[in-house]
């Protein structure tokens, strides 16, 4: 085996981004048929929702258009509200090109239903967070909501 | 090896670009593959899917992302891909689970999701190629059909029109298929006067980009007995795989079709499948490929197979029908998706159940092969009621 480059440090490696190996082309998603509902509902209504599986008493965030457990389609849409508890967090110290950031941002897996929404956590400090606090999602302006589920600005301590 | 059946079928409309999400569509399929055979997902105890390149659907990791669409929650779930071949190999992949005694019941589930691609999907295709000989020259999938095509043709004398006859029989024969794409006959001159696009291939001698899934279910022999009286049974199983080098190959013949047809043919015990073949699905991606693979599957004649299409041999109503779904030209063409249509097609067609398609005679035995990776691989399953 031959090196053409050698490193022993993690923290020297550097990211890879040759411009000559490019992809052209790039990929355009659609949300599916639960997530247009799903979309359109935080978007309109700055409303979470959920679907419910009634056999497998389940009530899945984001909705989803079939419960993976018994295979039901789901047609039973629910308000889950805009509060969740935290399921668990972690507090990002670096970029993703590895620089510093200038603030800690903290990431919360914020349980709503039965189910989980990733998302920013403000309105504390690392040190306050704990698993099982109670918080609650903060919505942008109507006129700023596109259908992401950044239309959900961030979560705060209730 | 235990015998192993099929018992359930299902797909999705073919489509061009669908609202539903990878996981979606493959839901839409397993539903209807369990829903035909009164299944409920608790009586499946496995789950082989498959899917080509994470490109298309643009997650990587697919078959994990995939595995719930597919009805893998808490089971065991294994994806395969071979690149185009992947619908025809997925059944080969889902057969080994219950052949082997491992499982009774196993989902077998292709889905792809090509429209997610932005521009055009053949953008993911140009990383195939080697790096460092090839994709300096900024090749495309089309030439190297292209090039494979006009050696096929040179080989044997073939024309332009005869080639885009293909075309013609199989896109027509799909708008009676209800997953079909389209919905209007075309002819001979549409084919000929469509836009070239890399010589001899014009845009209408290629099948079209879908979104779709297509799904079965597979039975021990003990279970299938139990379920249905009209078991499909899985009688052989062949895979073969060039070089990579494609460059260097009998770009005329797939001789690694005929390998995969013959491990098949021996499995199922047929010696003369010409004579005992009664419906061959052959991949169609392009016009010329169903030919040149009807002579790999030792179906037909090595340079003779245009003059039987244009006897009509190759008819619903002749000896050997050839694609009486209508293929990937005439159903559509989401890459794993559209092999196991073929397979979907096999089943309801050896089962009496093809409904306008079916063909007549009540056959009895058909092939299904499909063929990907760069140019390469060919699988090839033979089915028997």
């Amino acid at each position: 085996m031959a090196f053409l480059e050698r490193s022993t440090k993690n923290t020297e490696n550097r990211y890879w981004y040759p411009e000559e190996n490019t992809f052209p082309v790039s990929n355009r998603y659609t949300t599916g048929v639960a997530g247009q509902r799903f979309f359109g509902e935080l978007k309109d209504n700055a409303r979470i929702t959920g679907t419910r599986c009634h056999s497998c008493q389940v009530t899945f965030v984001p909705a989803r258009m079939f419960c993976e457990r018994c295979f039901a389609r789901l047609d039973d849409w629910l308000d889950v509200g805009s509060e969740g508890t935290v399921f668990s967090y972690t507090v990002a110290y670096v970029n993703r090109d590895g620089s510093a950031k200038p603030e800690p941002a903290i990431i919360a897996a914020v349980r709503v239903a039965d189910g989980i929404l990733v998302h920013r956590l403000l309105g504390c400090n690392a040190g306050e967070v704990t698993i099982g606090m109670k918080v609650q999602a903060v919505f942008r302006p109507e006129a700023e909501r596109t259908g992401s589920i950044l239309d959900i600005s961030h979560f705060r301590p209730v | 090896m235990r015998k192993v059946a099929v018992i359930g079928a299902g797909m999705t409309k073919f489509v061009r670009r669908a609202l539903e999400t990878p996981k979606e569509l493959s839901f839409e399929a397993t539903k209807a593959a369990l829903d035909s055979c009164g299944l409920r997902l608790e009586d499946i105890e496995c789950v082989a899917h498959g899917s080509a390149p994470d490109a298309f659907d643009g997650v990587h990791q697919k078959g994990e992302y995939l595995a719930d669409g597919c009805g893998g929650w808490n089971k065991p779930t294994m994806r395969v891909f071979v690149g185009g071949a992947t619908g025809v190999h997925a059944i080969i992949h889902g057969w080994y689970h219950v052949a082997s005694g491992m499982f009774d019941t196993c989902l077998v589930v292709c889905e792809e999701k090509m429209s997610n691609a932005m521009p055009h999907a053949q953008g993911f295709f140009l990383t195939i190629f080697d790096h460092t000989t090839e994709r300096a020259l900024q090749p495309n999938l089309l030439w190297i059909f292209a090039l494979e095509k006009n050696r096929y043709m040179q080989r044997y004398g073939y024309t332009k029109e005869d080639m885009a006859l293909v075309a013609v029989k199989n896109k027509n024969q799909g708008l009676k298929h209800p997953a079909s794409q389209f919905k209007d006959p075309v002819t001979l001159e549409d084919i000929l006067n469509s836009e070239v696009m890399a010589y001899p291939v014009n845009r209408l001698d290629v099948s079209p980009v879908s979104d779709g899934a297509a799904a079965v279910v597979l039975a021990s022999e003990k279970v299938a007995k139990r379920l249905t009286d009209k078991p499909v049974w899985v009688e052989g199983v062949g895979w073969s795989l060039d070089t990579a080098y494609w460059g260097t190959r009998d770009l005329y013949y797939p001789r690694y079709t005929e390998h995969a047809a013959r491990m098949a043919y021996k499995m199922a015990g047929i010696r003369e499948p010409h004579k005992q073949i009664n419906i061959a699905e052959p991949y169609d991606p392009f016009g010329y490929k169903a030919l040149h693979h009807m002579e790999g599957l030792l179906l037909s004649p090595r340079g003779k197979t245009v003059q039987l299409l244009r006897d009509g041999y190759f008819d619903m109503d002749g000896n050997l029908p050839m694609c009486p779904s209508g293929g990937l030209l005439g159903v559509g063409n989401p890459i794993a998706a559209a092999g196991m249509m073929k397979i979907c097609e096999l089943f309801w067609q050896l089962r009496g159940e093809a409904g306008e398609r079916q063909v007549p005679g009540n056959p009895k035995l058909g092939v299904a092969q499909a063929w990907g990776d760069l140019m390469q691989v060919s699988s090839v399953v033979v089915m028997g009621s």
